[in-house]
């Protein structure tokens, strides 16, 4: 208790070094509390647009669809599948692929059409929220279609305009009938941006001639404890003798490049710490060693080594207490601004683009997650502890006299 | 000395009546015997009703097709039956290929990247609409074979394309009998030669005052058990035909 009051004194005494010890840890964990929230946001973002928006975290095709996607390699019990799937912890959707050509008035190109159903797809990926002009699908409106944006540039369309569609029907007649544009995607991916194609499963199936089945089934974990590995081999028990695979293995190259990404960020963000903990380590070795003499003196008074290395851990317990409380203040706030308003880089990049894959917005969110805003903290109250042991154990050990002369 | 004069004799001879003029010859000759090929199904105009039957491990089906073609770059086809797709046609005008599909009443114009798509659901491409008549422009003919074959008197080109030639295959190997020159098989191959698909003419008869193969079957080589065959049930040649029949607007009128 008395320690306590010792600390509390020394602290208001030397008003001036206090405060800029603590403003220093309090600017310092700020700015690590944004940063981290800023490259937590460039993660997620990285994964959720190339993960999440429209492969899935999982997908089941039937055997050999992959190497040669044909009509007819469908998968027969789809909708049986898709149920199954769904008590088996995972929310699914079924997807109805094909091929064929979409023209506007002199301008045609070579479309991938994809049926889905508007409002399963809605609960595993998030196509429906990246729609850059007009809308997205919706079971009420049959014709109408959404495009990637270069298909639309190649067909010189807009929403609203008409397209017709060619392809040949699972009968073998010629599949063809007239759409209407409804919205256009923000940039996801190459392939589909050139040349990807969505309508309503119901649509799909008129359109070519297949009432029943679907080429494949996308999923995701509901709960997401449960390792994507597991997640495989639990579908693949369920659906023997079909083609099971996470993203990793549907994308070993965007798998890589986020793994990359990933701990190159890390590194990043350890560069940013320490600097930023040299920061509050210089001001707390000041701190001590400019009292070295005041703590002969102590010593000199019947101060033990224990208390007074104690004394010191106090007093820079308290400082950092209240610098990261003055860290928190500041940094969550601004955080959680930019979490909800991204910085816009956009006159940097004109619009929205795919860069190795994965869909790159020039919007950049902050995403406050418990461990970006923690582990600042957590760092700050280490940084401090770590930098006063040495300077404390010092003056523990020190012996009055010469404390007294230390210059 | 005179050994350089003696060179020089030897190379002048084998300049002069070397090989080269014999294989101008027979290059010209491969080049008539093609034209006649190409003109085979044409004359100065033709009109004829088709039957195509399109076989494949997942469907059969049958289509009646009304054709007509004036000189080697016009044509219009047109499907009669299925009720389903009746009126869809297809408009050749020299390079260009428009599809009429009357369910939306509306003409695409197809583009080059579309050139290897099926044309109207069967194994022929809508590359071979467009080029069928040009083989003699694309492609150099050579004679690689001459004679008895399976008891047959025969002949064999072989058409290698033309170096910048705007083609899809790496050469088409054509059968045709001596007698008369009627194609009997055309084997096509891809870039890396291997063979893609084979084309046989058979039933040959006489038609609309011709005699001629009235069975065209396309077998892909890697689905052996699937074929298109194309039978002509009538042909005539030589009515008169306006330039105007082969416009968009006649595309559209059934």
């Amino acid at each position: 208790m008395q320690i306590l009051r010792l600390a509390f004194n020394t602290l208001l005494r030397a008003r001036h070094r206090t405060w800029v010890t603590i403003f220093a840890m309090a600017f310092a964990g700020a700015i690590m509390i944004f940063y981290a929230c800023l490259l937590q946001g460039w993660l997620s973002a990285m994964e959720r647009n190339g993960v999440d928006m429209e492969m899935g975290e999982i997908q089941i095709h039937a055997p050999g669809y992959r190497d040669d996607p044909d009509l007819y390699t469908a998968l027969p019990d789809a909708d049986a599948m898709v149920r199954r799937a769904s008590t088996a912890g995972f929310v699914a959707a079924a997807r109805l692929r094909g091929s064929g050509l979409a023209a506007a008035d002199e301008n045609s190109a070579g479309v991938s059409i994809n049926g889905i159903d508007p409002g399963r797809e809605k609960r595993v990926t998030r196509l429906y929220g990246h729609v850059d002009t007009g809308d997205w699908l919706s079971k009420k409106d049959d014709k109408g279609v959404v495009i990637g944006y270069r298909l639309a540039r190649i067909l010189n369309v807009r929403p609203g305009d008409e397209l017709v569609l060619i392809g040949q029907a699972a009968d073998g007649s010629m599949a063809n009938d007239l759409f209407r544009v409804r919205g256009v995607l923000k940039s996801v991916s190459q392939g589909l941006d050139r040349g990807g194609l969505f309508m309503t499963a119901d649509a799909f199936r008129d359109f070519f001639v297949f009432p029943k089945g679907a080429h494949e089934i996308v999923l995701k974990r509901t709960n997401r404890s449960v390792t994507l590995q597991e997640a495989v081999n639990r579908l693949q028990t369920l659906f023997p003798g079909l083609d099971v695979q996470n993203w990793r293995q549907l994308q070993p190259t965007l798998s890589r490049l986020l793994d990359l990404s990933n701990v190159s960020l890390v590194i990043l963000l350890m560069i940013t710490y320490a600097a930023v903990g040299i920061l509050t380590l210089n001001a707390m070795l000041m701190g001590v060693f400019e009292r070295i003499p005041e703590f002969g003196v102590m010593k000199a008074l019947g101060f033990s080594g224990g208390r007074l290395f104690a004394l010191i851990c106090i007093e820079t317990l308290m400082q950092v207490s209240i610098g990261a409380a003055l860290a928190l203040i500041t940094g969550l706030p601004i955080s959680l601004y930019f979490a909800g308003h991204p910085i816009d880089f956009s006159m940097f990049i004109r619009e929205s683009s795919t860069i190795a894959g994965i869909a790159f917005e020039p919007l950049w969110y902050c995403d406050v997650t418990p461990g970006s805003v923690l582990m600042p903290v957590l760092l700050l109250y280490c940084a401090a502890l770590t930098a006063i042991i040495y300077p404390a154990i010092k003056a523990a050990m020190i012996r009055p006299v010469q404390a007294i002369r230390h210059r | 000395m005179k050994m350089i004069g003696l060179l020089l004799f030897f190379v002048l001879t084998l300049m002069v009546s070397g090989p080269v003029p014999a294989q101008t010859a027979d290059v010209e000759r491969a080049r008539a015997i093609l034209r006649k090929i190409d003109d085979l199904w044409r004359s100065t105009s033709s009109t004829a009703r088709l039957k195509m039957v399109v076989n494949t491990r997942h469907y059969t089906r049958t289509l009646v097709l009304d054709s007509w073609s004036k000189g080697n770059d016009k044509s219009l086809v047109r499907i009669v039956a299925p009720l389903k797709e009746k009126g869809t046609a297809s408009l050749k005008n020299g390079s260009s290929l428009y599809t009429y599909l009357p369910k939306t009443d509306r003409i695409i114009r197809l583009t080059s990247g579309m050139m290897m798509g099926s044309w109207m659901g069967s194994h022929f491409t809508n590359d071979d609409l467009v080029k069928e008549s040009r083989l003699s422009d694309d492609y150099n003919p050579l004679i690689t074979f001459e004679g008895l074959r399976d008891g047959k008197e025969v002949i064999d080109f072989t058409l290698i394309p033309k170096p910048n030639a705007p083609v899809v295959w790496g050469k088409i190997v054509t059968t045709v009998r001596s007698q008369d020159f009627l194609p009997l098989v055309s084997l096509y191959y891809d870039e890396d030669m291997a063979l893609a698909r084979t084309l046989y003419f058979t039933d040959i008869r006489e038609m609309g005052g011709r005699k001629l193969p009235l069975v065209l079957r396309m077998v892909p080589a890697d689905k052996k058990d699937e074929y298109t065959e194309l039978t002509y049930e009538t042909i005539n040649f030589g009515m008169r035909l306006d330039d105007s029949f082969f416009s968009l607007l006649q595309l559209q009128r059934l």
